[in-house]
């Protein structure tokens, strides 16, 4: 392998690793919030990338399709967390596991009746030919993937650290009670966590369709994000990043050079492994056990 | 108990009389009811019972329909002795699973068996050679040592399987393992302090889903003929999963309930067979939002001492 294909591989690691970290930061920032992992998530990325094709169709430029998608897409993140998920808070892990699957189960039925299991594509202003950077050969749909995410990232730090709502989710994951007592209301910073963390599923559903397209299957993404989660530690979001990022470039070159039945298989064996000897993934914090 | 007694003749009587009675096209439904019970009787016992999260049912059940199947059709042995190889493989694969997930319980129990489900399908889409990929496997006709499994014969034996299945699950149910399973799932201190290892009964606990399972698969390959991935995939688990909670968590009738109601319903709703998922999705959002017992605690509340103490089987 010589440094040429080194760089090029490391290139389309990142990409994919990017859209990892993105979907690991949309499970990420509910379950900081309410403890709850959404395993509805991938749906959600599908669906993000069927309201841009919709919006598309009606006519509406690129520009605005964006940003009108990604409202659509906050709004449902709100209606879906007061219907479904606000009544079995404090239900046991089982009934909030096998709950937000269902609702998955539902969204992607939903999907595949009106749009079957078509592959449609989106198309995207900066979609064309590969662009030579010094002597690698860059698809312009990778550069936007990182980009995207570096600029996601650090809106999500400046969001974090200095609007009020940032902190006071950032209080409510920290202690529920007290964030209460402060006169936080945890039921606003749930609805805001669920509406964030679908128009970011949303967003990677966008960045996603100009490369492989729209299908129901979009959704089987969020195996890796929740792998690239447990890489970083849930509900830690600088984890979620480092471990999606990790976990793209790991796949991308075990795939390289071992084959792409290995690539299938290495990510199970980094979820395997990090489950056995350090659940709580590399900066979650330790959970007592009681 | 005399009604229930009655219920249950009632229920065998027609069950024995299916044959007599029904078109081909109900018995192979009877027969895939039938098969949903077992697997379901062995998912409740882990997840109702002993508290685990399980999302690779389905998988587990493929592991015991392709070596049943791969068995009969490569290798020409007979259906008698597939099928509980089909078993054993199944209840291996599924203490090799139990073994590291004992250690682990909720969300990421639900992980590791999210991952399972990934890598067996994984497998058996990356060798078609062996299983025939994501085309699919036909079958051969089962037989018991020479004596072929016609369509009434084939019935009989699926129900005897099944009601065997049952009648184990009761028993497993009542023995000191199911109260351990009970004790485990409600508070692992307590399990504990009495003596009851937890690793070693959850580690029970999945070896015997697995052993149900695997059954479940073996008959299902010898009813259907056909198997191909996309019949145990993460919906196929959701299902399993809807049988127990809609019938009710922890006890073998409700297992039967949920598995007949549930496989029955999509032919009740015939011609919205595309929206099948969706009324999955939505009985199960509902069965877990309304009725926590499912339809058993409903009927014990109905039927029994009106505290809701299911005292069902």
């Amino acid at each position: 392998m010589t440094w040429r294909i080194a760089l090029q591989l490391a290139l389309s690691g990142l990409s994919v690793g990017s859209i990892y970290a993105i979907v690991a930061l949309s499970l990420a920032i509910p379950f900081k919030a309410s403890r709850i992992l959404n395993f509805a998530q991938g749906e959600l990325v599908a669906l993000g990338a069927y309201i841009g094709l919709v919006l598309t169709s009606y006519g509406l430029p690129y520009a605005a399709m964006v940003p009108a998608t990604l409202v659509i897409a906050a709004v449902f993140g709100v209606l879906l967390e007061r219907a479904f998920i606000r009544p079995i808070v404090g239900a046991p892990e089982f009934t909030l596991v096998i709950a937000t699957f269902a609702i998955g189960l539902i969204i992607r039925a939903l999907i595949r009746i009106h749009w079957q299991d078509n592959t449609f594509f989106l198309p995207a202003p900066y979609a064309g030919p590969a662009l030579a950077v010094g002597p690698l050969r860059v698809n312009p749909a990778y550069l936007v993937i990182i980009g995207s995410t570096a600029v996601l990232v650090g809106l999500l730090v400046l969001f974090f650290r200095r609007t009020r709502l940032g902190k006071a989710m950032r209080a409510v994951s920290f202690n529920q009670t007290a964030a209460r007592l402060m006169g936080i209301s945890v039921g606003t910073v749930f609805g805001s966590a669920w509406a964030l963390s679908a128009a970011i599923g949303a967003l990677a559903g966008l960045l996603l369709a100009p490369v492989i397209g729209i299908n129901p299957e979009i959704g089987h993404l969020i195996v890796k994000a929740l792998i690239a989660a447990v890489i970083g530690g849930f509900g830690s979001l600088g984890g979620a990043v480092f471990g999606g990022l990790l976990l793209g470039l790991l796949e991308t070159y075990s795939g390289a050079l071992f084959g792409a039945a290995f690539k299938e298989i290495v990510p199970f064996g980094i979820l395997i492994a990090f489950l056995l000897a350090r659940p709580q993934g590399l900066w979650g914090a330790t959970q007592v056990r009681v | 108990m005399r009604l229930s007694h009655a219920v249950i003749a009632i229920v065998a009587a027609l069950a024995l009389a299916l044959p007599a009675l029904g078109s081909s096209y109900q018995i192979y439904l009877a027969e895939l009811v039938l098969i949903n019970i077992v697997a379901a009787i062995g998912l409740n016992l882990l997840t109702g019972n002993c508290g685990q999260i399980s999302l690779c049912h389905a998988s587990l059940m493929a592991i015991g329909a392709y070596t049943t199947a791969l068995l009969t059709t490569r290798l020409s042995i007979t259906y008698a002795v597939a099928l509980p190889a089909g078993v054993a493989v199944t209840t291996l694969l599924g203490a090799s699973l139990g073994y590291p997930a004992r250690r682990l319980s909720g969300l990421y129990l639900a992980l590791v068996t999210l991952g399972f489900l990934e890598v067996v399908s994984i497998a058996i889409e990356e060798f078609p050679d062996v299983t025939g990929g994501v085309r699919g496997l036909s079958l051969a006709k089962p037989d018991l040592v020479g004596w072929p499994l016609k369509a009434g014969a084939l019935y009989y034996f699926v129900l005897a399987v099944t009601a065997l299945s049952i009648r184990v699950g009761v028993s497993l149910q009542r023995s000191r393992y199911g109260r351990a399973f009970n004790a485990v799932r409600q508070s692992v201190i307590v399990a504990q302090a009495l003596a009851i290892p937890p690793g070693r009964i959850k580690l029970l606990a999945f070896s015997i889903a697995a052993a149900f399972a695997g059954l479940a698969g073996g008959l299902f390959t010898a009813v259907v003929g056909f198997i191909d991935p996309t019949e145990f995939d993460i919906s196929a688990s959701l299902r399993q999963i809807t049988f127990i909670a809609v019938g009710g968590l922890g006890s073998v009738l409700g297992s039967i309930i949920g598995a007949t109601v549930l496989t029955l319903l999509p032919e009740a709703l015939r011609g919205v067979k595309e929206y099948s998922d969706v009324v999955y999705g939505a009985i199960l959002l509902g069965a877990l939002v309304l009725t926590p017992k499912g339809i058993v605690g409903v009927l014990a509340m109905s039927f029994g001492r009106g505290d809701g103490k299911a005292r069902l089987p």
